[in-house]
């Protein structure tokens, strides 16, 4: 599910005495129907979702994701405020989320509405997944809103949930079948395709896959080396392919079951950090990730609800470094992770106002490694047995809506070698508010509590551990938010004005820090850091009403964080103190072109002062045109990303591409 | 209403424009510091950062100027400087990931050459440098020591020891190199090579406790490997005595140390309870347990140094390995005379006097 070579693995290969390691330590093609009321203007693309939340929430939709240049799931939140991608650069690049600063580890990843789970790492990559069977992004503070879910979409400070596209197709026509490519700079094509059939009025499946195969080079320039040179980043190649097929069964809106397998494959080289002096890389990863998750949801007219979701997954991870100098001709080492997951949900309204529920997550996670030229000294094997237990209540009262859950994680793990982490029991309550100040729901206010954990991953517990698993403690996130919606349907050359706005103070203690040693041999994890972040996430959308086929639009993220370690009292690695976010673009007719900038500030890239590197200014330009092929409606996009060929990093010795571009044509048969 | 959008628009643009011009590269003039007696402290920085530098210590000024090999030669030294040596007017600083020798003009910190350990397009990853007769011998993790003429700057060979060697001194005309196989973890090499400097091959190979990495020579025929061992309490940190003329392993026992380091008789190590401990060669035994008299606190000892001239002891502080590490300087009875702020991991002092 992502790239498992993470940092950590990399880092705690042992060291010699001296090299100092540190672990450093992430369309519903237009007409979509909404749940926005706005008087009788016909919106041609779904501009605001503005679903009902008590949680603050933000909403990427398909139709979207050209006008954000967006390419992966990465790009195309990477406007949200609050939201700090790490991104490694380049198209086969590493693109971890960190929402709030909380640090990748603190976002739970759903994909329909069932977790991603990493025990190894913790960290999902979000170049991954394909963009083509993605019908919605929304990303939560807290937690969702609705409360008949598995219980670990209450487990995580911030949610991430991905939705894919459902087949919806009539009898006149019960097949729809999108055939598209891409292609562009880093020597990129990818080629797609998705297949939505109807078989009965209540049977129909889709099916998406797509290659991916790129050279992934592209030009930068080295500050540091005393000259002025360009390189070119090699050893960057991705190859990727992807097939996902989902079957449903709707009987009617409250019965239903769906099936979804999904398959990941890809090869790809780790040009690494640019070294002064030294461009070789040679390192190479191999993933390899099947899953199958089902869903079943019944609800009763009793208003008793019923959610049973069940996953198997295996990633396999195999990482190569011919360049490393042991004696065994480097490292080939391989990795798997197998998961067993089980939820049940169940709700009931014991008021018409108020709901409580009941879920109960169960997961086994195992881990294997091996490698067939160097022994894998003392690897414990471990399997990680999850419980999560948890109640949630809804009550709405007068302009007051009221939400409330506890849950309760009880970790376990056994190890084949050496000895196992001690288990721990933790509970973690959540507490939401909104308040409707005014008679009319154009004002909201809200307020939440969260306090949740992260636990620590299985490579920072056991991986290349001399004596023993490290005894590591939950890293602890609490959140305390409080914000406004505004939103507002205008009559005037405006179509509508809308403003979320929320202040936020988190603080995280016991944060799992890496340390090298002074025997690099023994990294050690521990659990010194606290870090308090107080934060301000503003987002403003507008558009004009469409006049003479005309219609502007117009939003803006902007997101403070002020995230001090208390240690070294500086604001935490790569984490802006400001960044802001503009997407402006202007519809005509068929086509569209829209202009995204993001800003951010400096940050440093160490706990130290000295560490400073500087902001950044990306802007994007993307065009879009809709057309008819042989009477098919189709679409013809181009992407211009970083328009100004800006050279800058946002992780350092990791350099970003300069001016690329994208061009896309999918055709709907 | 058109006009609007285009305002807004324009607005867009051209915020974007006043923005993205804002942004320009720093560009580092070239100066020619003065380096006269003092220190010059090599900062390891972090690894894959490229934020390796050099500070000098003026003895007379009492200042520290930060990262002088950047000021002097407006470029970085690169990823993870591992040591730092002098030899006649020129200093030699060995560049680990980045793979290169920065020769440097020790008294302007400009650099002489750049000599890059490569074997094809794979670096060879250099460690430590010694010098005997006009030639420097560099060990690099490739399982090599280089031969480097230090008036032509170019390598004439490289001689095949152990796996991942690390220090080697000179003794007695031969050089005694320490094969740690640190990469091979945790089957570590134990060997130490002897090179005959006349021939410039391995004439011996001796074994000594597994992972051995510091050596040193003392003028009493006694060469010392410090082993640090596989980290488990079955094989703990191990002091070899080699004795330079028969090159057999005298007395081999279990050492608290690290760090190992030699001026005149005393011979210096790191406690793993962070104490500074001296050997004294002469007599054999350990001289001083805790060399710092006046309760001096030394989060994370790093590196130790000594003028044998004066009796002064320096000792780095790496803290917490990410953040500007500390120099202190101690007079021979262990009393703190000053400390000053140095660069991030300060891993290696060399004494200059100029």
């Amino acid at each position: 599910m992502q790239k498992k070579v993470s940092y950590l693995k990399v880092c705690l290969r042992p060291l010699s005495v001296g090299l100092l390691c540190l672990v450093l330590p992430v369309a519903v093609f237009a007409q979509k129907d909404t749940t926005k009321k706005l008087k009788e203007v016909k919106v041609q693309s779904a501009p605001v979702p503005l679903v009902k939340s008590i949680a603050p929430v933000q909403q990427v939709l398909a139709g979207d994701f050209d006008r954000l240049s967006a390419f992966n799931i990465a790009d195309a939140i990477r406007n949200f405020a609050g939201v700090n991608i790490k991104d490694y650069g380049g198209i086969g690049g590493l693109k971890v989320v960190s929402v709030r600063s909380l640090g990748a580890d603190h976002l739970g990843v759903l994909y329909d509405g069932v977790a991603i789970n990493d025990a190894e790492n913790g960290q999902i990559d979000l170049s991954k997944f394909n963009l083509e069977n993605v019908q919605e992004i929304a990303l939560y503070n807290g937690q969702p809103d609705a409360i008949c879910m598995p219980a670990r979409s209450f487990a995580s400070a911030s949610i991430l949930s991905i939705q894919t596209i459902r087949p919806n197709l009539t009898t006149d026509k019960p097949y729809k079948v999108l055939l598209g490519v891409k292609g562009g700079s880093f020597g990129l094509i990818n080629p797609y395709l998705q297949w939505q059939q109807r078989i009965s009025s209540q049977w129909s499946f889709i099916v998406d896959s797509y290659t991916e195969n790129a050279n992934g080079r592209y030009k930068y320039k080295v500050q540091g080396e005393g000259n002025d040179s360009t390189y070119t980043r090699n050893n960057a190649d991705v190859s990727a392919r992807q097939a996902d097929g989902a079957l449903y069964w709707t009987k009617n809106d409250s019965n239903k079951f769906n099936l979804h397998i999904n398959y990941y494959n890809s090869e790809r080289g780790l040009p690494g950090a640019v070294i002064f002096y030294n461009t070789t890389s040679n390192q190479r990863l191999w993933n390899q990730d099947v899953f199958v998750q089902s869903g079943y949801e019944r609800l009763w007219k009793s208003s008793l609800h019923l959610l049973i979701n069940t996953k198997l997954s295996r990633d396999y991870t195999r990482y190569r470094d011919p360049d490393y100098q042991n004696n065994q001709g480097g490292l080939d080492d391989r990795y798997t992770q197998c998961e067993f997951y089980q939820s049940a949900a169940l709700s009931y309204h014991l008021l018409r106002d108020w709901e409580v529920s009941y879920a109960a997550d169960f997961a086994v996670t195992s881990l294997g490694a091996f490698s067939p030229i160097n022994a894998l000294y003392n690897y414990a094997y471990p399997t990680r047995v999850t419980f999560l237990n948890v109640i949630a209540s809804n009550y709405t009262v007068g302009k007051w809506r009221f939400q409330g859950s506890l849950l309760n994680s009880d970790i376990s793990e056994r190890v084949k070698v050496g000895t196992a982490e001690p288990s721990r029991t933790v509970f973690s309550p959540t507490l939401m508010a909104t308040f409707l100040p005014t008679n009319s729901p154009e004002l909201q206010l809200r307020a939440f509590y969260k306090d949740i954990f992260r636990y620590p991953t299985l490579d920072e517990i056991y991986l290349f551990t001399v004596n023993g698993p490290r005894i590591i403690k939950p890293e602890f996130a609490r959140q305390y938010d409080i914000g406004l919606t505004y939103r507002k349907a205008l009559n005037n050359f405006l179509d509508f004005i809308t403003v979320t706005a929320d202040g936020y103070y988190n603080n995280v203690s016991n944060k799992i820090v890496a340390l090298p040693n002074q025997n690099p041999e023994i990294v050690s994890i521990v659990n010194i850091g606290k870090v308090y972040i107080e934060g301000i996430d503003i987002v403003v959308k507008t558009q004009t009403r469409t006049s003479n086929n005309w219609r502007g639009s117009l939003s803006v993220n902007y997101t403070y964080q002020h995230s001090i370690d208390s240690a070294s009292n500086l604001q935490i690695p790569y984490t802006p103190q400001s960044s802001l976010a503009v997407n402006a673009g202007v519809d005509y007719k068929h086509a569209g072109l829209y202009f995204n900038q993001v800003l951010s500030s400096s940050r440093y890239y160490l706990d130290a002062a000295e560490s400073q590197i500087g902001g950044y200014s990306v802007s994007d330009l993307s065009f879009i045109y809709k057309l008819k092929i042989s009477n098919q409606p189709a679409v013809f996009s181009a992407h211009l990303d970083n328009l100004f060929n800006q050279q800058y990093s946002v992780i350092r010795s990791f350099p970003m591409p300069g001016r690329s571009f994208l061009l896309s044509l999918q055709i709907t048969i | 209403m058109k006009n609007l959008r285009q305002s807004i628009l324009l607005a867009t643009v051209s915020l974007t424009l006043i923005l993205a011009s804002c942004h320009k590269d720093k560009k580092i003039t070239p100066v020619t510091p003065v380096v006269t007696t003092g220190l010059y402290v090599l900062n390891q920085g972090l690894f894959n950062d490229n934020n390796s530098t050099l500070s000098f210590y003026s003895y007379s000024t009492k200042q520290v100027t930060p990262d002088i090999f950047s000021s002097a030669n407006s470029r970085g030294l690169g990823d993870t400087g591992n040591d730092i040596e002098i030899y006649g007017s020129k200093t030699y600083v060995v560049i680990n990931i980045s793979s290169t020798i920065e020769v440097i003009n020790t008294k302007t910190a400009k650099s002489v050459a750049q000599i890059k350990l490569f074997n094809g397009t794979k670096a060879r990853e250099p460690r430590n440098v010694v010098f005997y007769k006009g030639n420097a011998y560099v060990t690099s993790y490739d399982g090599t020591v280089a031969v480097i003429d230090t008036a032509a700057l170019t390598v004439s060979k490289y001689i095949i020891v152990g796996r991942n060697p690390e220090q080697l001194a000179v003794a007695n005309g031969k050089l005694y190199v320490a094969n740690s196989g640190g990469l091979d973890f945790p089957n570590y090499d134990k060997t130490v090579s002897v090179i005959d400097l006349g021939t410039q091959t391995v004439t011996k190979t001796l074994t000594v406790v597994v992972n051995p990495q510091n050596v040193v020579a003392d003028n009493y025929g006694h060469v010392y490997v410090l082993s640090a061992g596989d980290y488990t309490a079955a094989n703990p940190s191990s002091l070899a005595i080699i004795d330079d003329n028969t090159d057999t392993v005298t007395s081999q026992t279990n050492f608290d140390g690290s760090g190992m380091t030699i001026q005149g008789d005393n011979i210096y190590f790191i406690t793993s309870a962070g104490k500074i401990e001296i050997y004294d060669a002469k007599t054999q035994t350990v001289s001083n347990a805790n060399f710092v008299s006046d309760g001096t606190v030394i989060t994370t000892p790093y590196s130790v140094n000594a003028d044998a001239s004066t009796g002064e002891v320096f000792v780095t502080d790496a803290k917490d390995y990410t953040s500007n590490g500390t120099l202190f300087a101690f007079d021979k009875t262990g009393k703190k005379e000053y400390s000053v702020t140095v660069g991030i991991n300060p891993g290696k002092i060399a004494l200059v006097k100029n």
